[in-house]
């Protein structure tokens, strides 16, 4: 079955939230309607209560990309969404392209996941493949990674993707808020979400672990 | 350019894209637009190296069992030649990959077509400048890494000196190899200098490093997307004329570029 009829079949099943993003069907004539959670109510209202109205997927771009202070949203499962907008779609074509552009590649990651095909790459694997100057993320420690995993990731941190790697194979995360995450903000059931999934470690990831890497180098831990 | 509709595959466009700089990825997405447009491709997608979706999720946002990866990248080398294919997982020309059929096209900035985009680009930026009386400065990164970074914008040299477009010169410089773009003045003969960044995207080297190489600027300043004005042509620096434009891959047309590599690549390998 084709991504786009996958997505289709899961609203109809109930699920209306990714990321920050509710998803919404049948309101004032447009097939589907997206906007952040936080203006759900707003957006069933008339005129969409006021929100600016974006036909079409084409605003998805910007929107993902800036903050509401206007900073660069260098990851997108960053949960500084801005809101005060809404965008109706015609078709699950049209919805599966905001998508892929608010949260890029999550619905194929989380139909990947539920059919038992989706491959995870731990830590290592992803530094290890890095190239210049982040090539020195490689040498961080496991400690220091493991740390580096509770001040960076999860909602504490501003990011809502589930994690599935580990360091390796044979080092799972330790038990934190980050590492429990299911990639569903707020209390919705699982059954109510697409969650974000994390299958292998962001690019801001492997920068700050570079930094703690020659941080590491420049004072090794006393023995 | 009229390529034949492929409405079974998908079209995936690769670029580096930027954790730093919100205008790295613009142009990829922008061409992914123009060609989506066109409804040529079932699908069409970007993925990078430094942005979302990486390399190896973008075959999960892909439904088509037969894919065409386009490097949007200007020249052949280290991304092109080594990163790419690893992150894909691709061994050859074509491959088969997680059960899709992935065709590896050329990167767009060596196809022959890109001498069209070097010229136009010029003329808009020099408009009305006698081209006997001008410099004509491909500029790009420069390398260690992979000594094919440079022969793209060698190449376009070549091509636009042998073109009859009329500059008095034609050149090549970088930022980290010789001839050290920092040193245009030195080796421009003539009162007036164009530089074209042979760039994909006006991202940190292009729009923030570049300009404090030629003068124009004292100190990295914002990105483009984050400034409050833009820059004017022409400058008047070191005795010259100097006009500076955006980088090549921000051109619209790059678009017909990337279908370009799409069709050159059936003709090689496909026997269309």
């Amino acid at each position: 079955m084709s991504i786009a009829n996958e997505l289709r079949n899961l609203l109809r099943s109930g699920v209306h939230r990714i990321g920050e993003l509710e998803l919404q069907t049948e309101v004032y004539g447009y097939p589907y309607v997206i906007c952040h959670f936080e203006d759900a109510e707003l957006s069933t209202e008339p005129a969409f209560g006021g929100l600016e109205l974006y036909e079409g997927p084409a605003a998805a771009r910007d929107i993902s990309t800036y903050a509401r202070d206007g900073s660069y949203r260098f990851t997108k499962g960053q949960t500084n969404l801005k809101n005060g907008w809404v965008m109706a779609l015609q078709n699950e074509q049209e919805l599966r392209l905001a998508l892929d552009h608010f949260y890029p590649a999550s619905l194929g990651l989380f139909l990947a996941q539920r059919n038992g095909t989706l491959e995870t790459e731990n830590l290592r694997e992803k530094l290890n493949r890095q190239t210049g100057m982040y090539r020195f993320a490689r040498s961080i420690s496991d400690a220091g990674a493991q740390k580096l995993v509770q001040e960076v990731c999860g909602p504490g941190h501003l990011c809502l993707k589930r994690i599935l790697w580990k360091i390796d194979d044979k080092t799972p995360l330790d038990d934190s808020e980050a590492s429990r995450f299911n990639g569903i903000p707020g209390e919705l059931a699982e059954t109510e979400a697409i969650p974000l999934l994390c299958r292998e470690a962001c690019n801001h990831f492997v920068a700050e672990c570079r930094r703690v890497a020659k941080d590491e180098f420049q004072k090794p831990a006393e023995t | 350019m009229s390529i034949a509709p492929k409405p079974h595959s998908a079209l995936l466009i690769v670029g580096h894209g930027s954790t730093e700089n919100p205008d790295s990825s613009v142009p990829y997405f922008d061409h992914a637009d123009e060609i989506r447009k066109r409804g040529l491709f079932a699908e069409v997608h970007c993925c990078f190296w430094k942005e979302e979706p990486s390399m190896r999720e973008a075959l999960y946002m892909i439904d088509s069992e037969e894919v065409y990866v386009v490097p949007d990248f200007i020249s052949e080398g280290y991304f092109t030649q080594d990163v790419i294919p690893r992150e894909l997982q691709m061994s050859g020309s074509s491959s088969v990959v997680r059960g899709k059929t992935l065709h590896y096209c050329l990167p767009v900035g060596i196809h022959p077509s890109m001498t069209g985009l070097i010229l136009r680009r010029a003329k808009e930026v020099a408009n009305g400048v006698n081209p006997a009386e001008t410099t004509l400065i491909i500029t790009g990164h420069g390398t260690g890494l992979n000594q094919n970074s440079t022969k793209a914008i060698r190449d376009q040299v070549d091509l636009i000196a042998a073109s009859g477009a009329g500059y008095a010169a034609v050149l090549d410089a970088y930022m980290e190899e010789q001839p050290f773009i920092a040193e245009w003045d030195k080796m421009a003969p003539t009162p007036n200098v164009i530089v074209v960044p042979f760039f994909i995207a006006d991202g940190l080297h292009s729009f923030q490093d570049i300009p404090v190489l030629l003068g124009i600027e004292n100190e990295v300043g914002p990105a483009a997307s984050q400034r409050e004005a833009f820059r004017q042509n022409p400058h008047h620096l070191r005795g010259k004329t100097l006009f500076y434009t955006s980088a090549i891959g921000t051109e619209r047309l790059l678009a017909d570029v990337i279908l370009d590599q799409i069709e050159d690549f059936d003709k090689l390998h496909k026997h269309q």
